[in-house]
């Protein structure tokens, strides 16, 4: 009996051992642009696109256990290996596919900032430099990882959206049905926001930062059915969150007919729990959830392009040898914390526009990773099962339908 | 002179002006420090799409305008094959890490230079800088504006992860680094590259390289060096590295690297395991050369030359008798000032005894120590007065410092 105990106890711990990229990366989705995106899907277009949630949540545990294989077997991030297996040309190509979708979640990350200060009265203007300021000191002179735990238990604060559905009492039958049953309106309002809603929880950086996160936490084969189980949990989890977020918004401000136009409209979903510091609670969660990902996402993006073109990186680098690697942290958080600054410019739009961006840009990185993923030299005999081939190509071909779709409703004048 | 970048997928005629077909990759056999004369050319042929290899030889000219060969077609003795140990410039070099060993870096290869040495055509210099990059997207008329600066490394300065280029000049080069130095090359290269290189050192420089990486990257590195090579770098490591080691290590694999000494040693290393890091007992060594009060100064020099071998550094001389009891310390200096006859007994006389330290002793407390009597190793005894082992100040320092 004790030799059971001991045994379980010892899986534990080894399960514990390999705990953070699965539910780090799943997590650091539900950033300022999910929040935001989640929130939007559920005010204007109520329950009618929580199937689309459940496949993208099908979807996100396939391609994050791909990173993790991958990076498991080549001990390399992707931007070394798409390097080195299709030349400088297709990795420009991927590198700057990557650099725009990920300024854009940046500026989604700040525009997430500014909205939150926006609620309790401080102005952007003051709001979204000095955040800059202190993310810029903190990755240069302090510990990112303990940073990102701050900020990662923080982001417990979506528990708020569970309890709140509970409360609410929403018609859970319904929401259940919605998950199993799609419902599509070919028009452009509802594709743009479909693709947000992909694009916000299956991202190009993801993809890149579970496999740095993987090779720099030093994971070997055997450590992959424990981390292969902490990704779908992670995944599972997190659009738990979405889902209640989204059924929230959809039984608040879906059903009194408000559209989002402000950060301030979205806090009203948490009403029903937190009635009057609705609006504080939600600012918090933003501001945290935005934090969380303006960490990570310049030094993600900067980790790949010095990996991929072999520029010197990391922070202990000095001025001169990093130039680069210090150019695109800074770049990125500067661009972007500039273009929030532009006055008058609608936040919410350009949260979800972000997520646009990433949703569509998110096919050319995903091809890259799956046909790596069926590469026998690399892979050995790790490469894809037909199941993983399927979902990828199947998320791939719905956002390119998606895309095209959008393309022609917006010609055609259907919205 | 040309790059790679400007011969591949050119056309290759014959002497008649017939194409052959595309080049698709030049070859090289690596030597040690030496420049590689280009051996074949690998040509996608024009019609059946077969993959052939054109001894170079047959080469006439090689420029970013053409490539020709010197005889018709028919006449050339085409290979469909050859022979293992080549290097193949475009598929294992291009795009590849390699690590720089003037510059002790790790870069990419972004293009080649290529040019005469010795009469012979053959790969001068790795292109690492912004140019190749462009040059390579075809763009390079951006980098005209003298903006970038060309930066070529010499071939011979550069060591390949790909296993293919084994111990050549470079490989002595690499060991001849400082391991601090080396360690971060290490840091720097991905996993599977890394720990390759760690592999490919000697033994030595590998136990100096291992013990001065990052303990996270230690923990992954012991792992991937495999029981073989941890068991050789192991008998290059003095017991107290062997503990700082064995410290960072998850539970299983310190006991797999454990079980890799002998009992003799094991029996001391655990004493030491026994000891939390910031006391003395953590932070000392037990690698130090020990005489006997009653011997000469003649005798102890030639035990000091005996145990040199296994030391790290010699600075001072530990008096014990037969049990282990300590006597007292004293310098290299009065060793070699000292007259040959003279007894131990009676130097240790003229020598002052500073507080020796206990193996429970705070590391604060033992900087103090340090600090006030100007020690820079200082001995430590258990409550009987037995030389358990010796603190340096380097030992304290990077445990005040540790990420120096």
């Amino acid at each position: 009996m004790q030799e059971k105990w001991r045994k379980l106890w010892l899986r534990i711990v080894f399960f514990v051992s390999v705990v953070g990229p699965g539910i780090i990366s799943a997590n650091a989705d539900n950033d300022a642009g999910g929040i935001t995106t989640y929130t939007y899907v559920g005010a204007h277009f109520g329950t009618k696109m929580l199937w689309v949630l459940l496949l993208v949540t099908i979807s996100l545990a396939v391609t994050q256990e791909m990173g993790v294989r991958l990076g498991i077997v080549t001990r390399q991030g992707l931007g070394g290996i798409i390097r080195e297996n299709f030349g400088i040309r297709w990795t420009t190509f991927a590198m700057v596919t990557m650099l725009v979708a990920n300024v854009g979640t940046v500026i989604a990350e700040f525009a997430g900032i500014a909205a939150a200060f926006s609620i309790i009265g401080v102005s952007k203007y003051i709001a979204v430099p000095l955040a800059g300021l202190i993310i810029w000191f903190i990755l240069y002179k302090g510990s990112f990882r303990t940073t990102q735990k701050i900020f990662l238990i923080f982001s417990a604060f979506y528990i708020v959206y569970i309890i709140n559905g509970f409360v609410i009492k929403p018609d859970f039958g319904q929401a259940v049905s919605s998950l199993f049953i799609p419902q599509i309106e070919w028009t452009s309002p509802f594709l743009l926001t479909m693709i947000a809603l992909i694009g916000t929880t299956i991202t190009p950086w993801g993809q890149f930062f579970i496999q740095s996160y993987v090779v720099d936490k030093g994971l070997a084969i055997k450590h992959y059915r424990a981390e292969r189980a902490e990704v779908f949990m992670g995944a599972f989890i997190t659009d738990i969150v979405s889902f209640f977020i989204i059924i929230c918004a959809a039984a608040t401000l879906y059903k009194f007919g408000i559209q989002i136009n402000d950060a301030g409209d979205a806090a009203i979903a948490l009403r029903p729990l937190a009635g009057g510091m609705a609006q504080l609670l939600f600012a918090f969660g933003l501001f945290s959830a935005s934090m969380l990902g303006a960490f990570i996402l310049p030094t993600t993006t900067a980790y790949a392009f010095c990996e991929a073109f072999g520029w010197e990186s990391g922070f202990n680098t000095t001025w001169k040898n990093g130039r680069a690697f210090y150019t695109i942290i800074l770049g990125t958080i500067i661009i972007s914390g500039l273009f929030v600054l532009i006055p008058h410019i609608p936040l919410v739009r350009v949260m979800i526009l972000s997520q646009d961006l990433n949703g569509i840009l998110l096919p050319f990185i995903l091809i890259f990773v799956v046909k790596i993923l069926n590469n026998k030299r690399i892979m050995g005999k790790h490469v894809n099962k037909p199941i993983g081939n399927i979902v990828s190509w199947l998320t791939i071909g719905g956002i390119i339908v998606a895309t095209v779709a959008l393309v022609i409703s917006s010609i055609l004048g259907l919205a | 002179m040309p790059y790679l970048s400007h011969l591949l997928n050119r056309q290759v005629k014959d002497s008649s002006d017939e194409k052959v077909g595309k080049l698709q990759d030049i070859l090289v056999i690596p030597k040690s420090g030496e420049y590689p004369a280009l051996e074949f050319l690998a040509i996608l042929k024009a019609k059946s799409k077969d993959l052939i290899f054109i001894p170079y030889e047959y080469v006439e000219t090689i420029s970013r305008e053409e490539i020709t060969l010197k005889n018709l077609y028919n006449s050339v003795h085409v290979q469909e094959r050859v022979a293992e140990g080549l290097v193949y410039l475009k598929k294992d070099v291009l795009d590849q890490q390699i690590v720089d060993i003037a510059g002790v870096r790790v870069v990419r290869v972004n293009d080649l230079r290529i040019g005469v040495v010795n009469d012979q055509m053959s790969v001068l210099g790795i292109d690492v800088g912004m140019g190749g990059i462009l040059r390579r997207l075809g763009i390079d008329w951006l980098g005209k504006t003298g903006l970038l600066k060309v930066n070529l490394i010499d071939w011979r300065q550069t060591k390949f992860m790909h296993g293919l280029l084994k111990l050549d000049r470079a490989q002595q080069k690499l060991n001849k680094l400082h391991p601090a130095d080396l360690a971060n090359i290490v840091e720097d290269l991905n996993l599977r590259h890394g720990s390759k290189l760690v592999v490919s050192l000697d033994a030595d420089s590998a136990a100096r390289v291992l013990e001065e990486v990052d303990p996270n990257l230690q923990k992954v590195l012991v792992k991937y060096l495999g029981p073989e090579k941890v068991a050789e770098i192991l008998t290059k490591m003095t017991d107290s590295e062997i503990v700082d080691l064995v410290k960072v290590l998850p539970r299983n694999e310190a006991r797999l690297f454990l079980s890799q000494i002998k009992s003799g040693q094991l029996k001391k290393i655990e004493q030491l395991l026994s000891y939390p890091d910031n006391t003395a007992g953590g932070l000392m060594n037990v690698d130090f050369a020990t005489v006997r009060p009653g011997w000469t100064i003649q005798e102890a020099l030639k035990e000091v030359k005996n145990a040199s071998p296994k030391l790290r550094s010699v600075l001072y001389v530990y008096v014990t008798d037969e049990d282990g009891y300590y006597h007292g310390k004293f310098s290299l200096r009065w060793l070699v000032i000292s007259p040959p006859e003279m007894k131990i007994r009676d130097i240790l006389k003229h020598y002052p005894h500073p507080q020796p330290l206990h193996p429970h002793q705070k590391i604060k407390d033992i900087a103090a120590t340090m600090t006030k009597y100007n020690l820079l190793t200082a001995p430590v005894l258990d409550s009987k007065h037995r030389l358990l082992g010796i603190v340096t100040i380097d030992d304290v320092m990077s445990q005040l410092l540790p990420k120096a």
